[in-house]
């Protein structure tokens, strides 16, 4: 009997269909959150809090910390370090392909030198630039400008290599000089690449500060862990791992904000963008 | 007042670039002549892959030429090297292409301001130009929309108006309508014929629809089948303002239809 | 003038080949430049902030010989290898193990993702405090560090495969088990190897910057023990071996990710 009772189940049927998958795996997730929580709790208590805080003690003094401002004088510390050290770096790391767009063999030859510092390993130059510029923020921002550059060197090369060249030719036909090409048809179309070389060179930003300031810094995020590490006062520890962690994802955040309304214009698929990791 | 010719082609030919180690790649383009009068609407039919695109190539200058001579107001245009090439031959001569290259990050209304905005010309008056144009071809109320949020047929037109915004005295289009479904193809070649009434601008419009060529032009051409040249050139004699819709209706339509058809083997 | 008789005929000539060696000279020359301006750096900045690349390559070859290079190389080496081999171990596995529970994939994959986020050497002190001043911390650290991309490279792969899997297996319907064994594998291979070449160098780089932290021996040890001994030579030393070496197993991998992978159309210009 297909009457109104049937269409009405059917119609409560179809929400459910819609909403309950989603509703199951939001719950599964917290579940998840409240299990891993659990678990924290149960192995600080079994193993005492030399070895893990609780996560009601480290809650606890994390607001104290900020309360009284010591944590966010660290972390501004580190986050300046951060930040100055990644526009220094993308900067020139972006304008350099740029520049270099109308001559190949000049990219051609730089090629092999980039792609070694790209590879090698930068963070070991750490007691290198502690040794030339201290233990203040100045070999923090040189590590962390060194990381960046290579990175975001990488990303624009690919914008600026992506041109498409119809483009360009229907600009020229409509009367662009070279200028107006590079300002109107280049850069814009170089901009998606480069921020995705800014969203991958932006984790790194941050842990260069701190490492650097775990091997040697009186001030910032990195020295609070390895001060707590030696006073084995593992809640300080957690307090400066989570003001760190807390500190990448609003770096995430900040940047998938800015991208999403930089590149409003961009077709909701585009697959070469999406970074692997 | 048989003024000279505004566009003399004269023994065009092009080949691509011979690899090294093949045979001579063959010849695209030979030998084609023909010339184009000043306000005239001039249709190209040929069958795909005849290098009807690479003709228009040539004409806009984007392309070198392996032979021949162009001559635009009766100066020859230097094709043969591509440094000295000038692509739309400072803004005369206009292309509306294939794919409609429109920025992507541009909305539809600075797309069709981009040309304006290159050459200095952007002011209150040409934007209301802009605007006009836009209402012209229905794109009223999507001057904000990103090209990737806009159909295809819309973003066609953007790319039409967008040539037309400067009005360069030659256009060159290159089978603007055929990706579209038949419906919107009518429509946008009326629309055509109504803006090109008022400016009466010299128009060559490439395509490989035998109707869409008579429909629109006071001429036609057929090229051949690579090595292109001129298979024939007929006069349509189906006078002016003409009705789309009912075009195939004109007694003359169908024999040129016929003599045409024959010539494009 | 037609066409035919056109003295415009052209073959385009071949620049390539000038081209070629002007970047190949441009490359050596950029790179003697770069030692002269190294020697340069030396005299103007004066041997406790830049040591002389003579003294440096003196030195290399002197502790080369006597073996205290060779001891701090292998003490890294192994330390990585065997890192490598934990983190790997654990990136493979997992992923297959989490195959069959989509339902738990699901609902720990955002928080597998937050983890990313924190930066894993900043735990390099909760783990000298969990698990003493040894290899142990080390260990972690480089295990940590290359578990993450390989887990989720192998995840991925997995993924991509299940649902051609499904397909192929009803087209074929031969032994869906050696089928599966031979389309996960092929459908894994460029994943787990772009994700090598990101877990193996970072193993080692990962292992140094762990010895700058904790332990007595290893080329970290040696940079950072050279630092505070105002032994710029010493550090000198420690970064140029530290970079050949990562720079040798990039080299490796790529040269064999092109043998290997020669076939396969997909470029991946992003990299890592």
């Amino acid at each position: 009997m297909a009457t109104f009772e049937g269409r009405e189940d059917r119609g409560a049927g179809f929400l459910g269909a819609r909403l309950g998958p989603a509703l199951k795996s939001y719950g599964d997730q917290l579940i998840v959150l409240l299990v891993l929580f659990a678990i924290w709790q149960a192995l600080s208590m079994w193993l005492g809090t030399y070895w893990i805080g609780s996560p009601w003690g480290v809650a606890k003094r994390f607001t104290q910390d900020v309360l009284d401002g010591e944590l966010l004088r660290h972390a501004s510390l580190t986050l300046t370090e951060a930040i100055v050290g990644f526009v220094i770096g993308a900067l020139p790391a972006a304008a350099l392909p740029f520049l270099l767009r109308r001559q190949p063999i000049i990219t051609a030859i730089l090629d092999p030198f980039m792609v070694g510092g790209y590879g090698a390993p930068k963070l070991a130059l750490a007691p290198l630039f502690i040794l030339w510029f201290g233990i203040g923020i100045e070999s923090k921002v040189a590590l962390v400008a060194i990381t960046v550059f290579f990175i975001v060197y990488f990303s624009a090369l690919a914008g600026i290599r992506a041109l498409d060249a119809k483009l360009v030719q229907m600009a020229q036909v409509v009367g662009a000089n070279e200028r107006d090409v590079a300002r109107h048809i280049v850069f814009p179309g170089a901009v998606p690449y480069i921020f995705t070389g800014f969203r991958i060179a932006m984790p790194y930003s941050i842990g260069g500060a701190v490492i650097a300031e775990l091997i040697s810094s009186n001030r910032g995020l990195g020295y609070l862990i390895q001060l707590s590490a030696m006073n084995f006062d593992t809640i300080g520890v957690f307090v400066a791992l989570v003001a760190t962690a807390l500190i990448v994802f609003i770096g995430n955040l900040t940047v998938n904000v800015v991208e999403r309304w930089l590149l409003r214009w961009r077709p909701p698929s585009d697959v070469m963008l999406q970074a692997a990791t | 007042m048989a003024a000279q010719p505004l566009l003399e082609i004269l023994g065009l030919g092009k080949r691509f670039a011979t690899r090294a180690g093949r045979d001579p790649s063959p010849w695209v383009i030979q030998d084609l002549s023909f010339s184009v009068r000043d306000g005239e609407f001039l249709t190209i039919i040929g069958p795909s892959g005849s290098g009807k695109t690479t003709l228009l190539n040539m004409i806009a200058q984007i392309d070198t030429a392996s032979g021949g001579e162009i001559r635009f107001q009766s100066q020859a245009a230097p094709i043969s090297d591509p440094k000295s090439l000038n692509p739309g031959l400072s803004c005369k001569i206009g292309y509306v292409t294939q794919e409609d290259n429109l920025l992507p990050w541009r909305t539809t209304l600075q797309n069709v301001l981009f040309p304006l905005v290159v050459q200095g010309r952007l002011n209150d008056e040409t934007r209301a130009h802009a605007q006009m144009l836009i209402r012209a071809v229905g794109l009223a109320g999507f001057e904000d929309h990103y090209p990737h949020e806009l159909s295809g047929g819309m973003r066609k037109r953007a790319s039409l108006i967008r040539t037309l915004v400067y009005d360069p005295p030659v256009i060159l289009m290159d089978e603007p309508f055929g990706a579209l479904d038949a419906q919107t193809r009518m429509q946008l070649q009326e629309d055509l014929l109504r803006l090109w009434n008022i400016g009466r601008k010299t128009i060559i419009f490439v395509t490989h629809d035998i109707a869409e060529a008579i429909a629109l032009g006071d001429r036609t051409l057929v090229l051949t089948r690579a090595p292109a040249r001129i298979a024939g050139e007929h006069t349509i004699s189906i006078p002016r303002p003409r009705e789309i819709r009912g075009i195939m209706t004109h007694p003359a339509f169908a024999e040129l239809y016929q003599r045409i058809r024959a010539e494009v083997q | 003038m037609t066409s035919r008789d056109s003295a415009l005929d052209l073959a385009e000539p071949t620049p390539v080949n000038w081209r070629r060696y002007a970047v190949i000279a441009g490359r050596i020359g950029l790179a003697i430049l770069l030692i002269l301006g190294w020697k340069f750096g030396a005299q103007v900045a004066g041997e406790v902030y830049v040591a002389d690349p003579f003294l440096v390559f003196g030195r290399i070859v002197v502790d080369t010989l006597n073996g205290t290079l060779i001891h701090h190389t292998y003490v890294t080496l192994r330390l990585a290898t065997i890192g490598f081999a934990i983190g790997c171990f654990f990136g493979v596995v997992f992923p297959f193990l989490l195959r069959r529970m989509p339902r738990l994939t699901a609902a720990i994959e955002p928080y597998i993702m937050a983890s990313v986020g924190v930066p894993k050497y900043a735990l390099v002190p909760l783990f000298i405090l969990w698990f003493g001043i040894d290899d142990a911390p080390k260990l972690w650290l480089v295990g940590l560090l290359v578990f993450y991309p390989i887990f989720i490279a192998v995840f991925a792969g997995i993924r991509n495969v299940d649902r051609r899997l499904i397909n192929m297996a009803r087209v074929a319907g031969a032994s869906e088990a050696a089928i599966s064994r031979e389309v996960i594998w092929n459908s894994l291979i460029p994943f787990f190897f772009a994700a090598l070449k990101i877990a193996l160098p970072r193993a080692v780089s990962a292992t140094i910057i762990g010895e700058f932290l904790v332990g007595d021996a290893g080329l970290g040890f040696m940079i950072e023990n050279s630092r505070q001994n105002f032994d710029t030579t010493g550090v000198f030393v420690g970064i140029v071996i530290a970079t050949a070496l990562v720079l040798v197993i990039n080299a490796v991998l790529t040269l064999i990710d092109r043998r290997v992978n020669a076939w396969r159309p997909t470029e991946r210009d992003m990299q890592l």
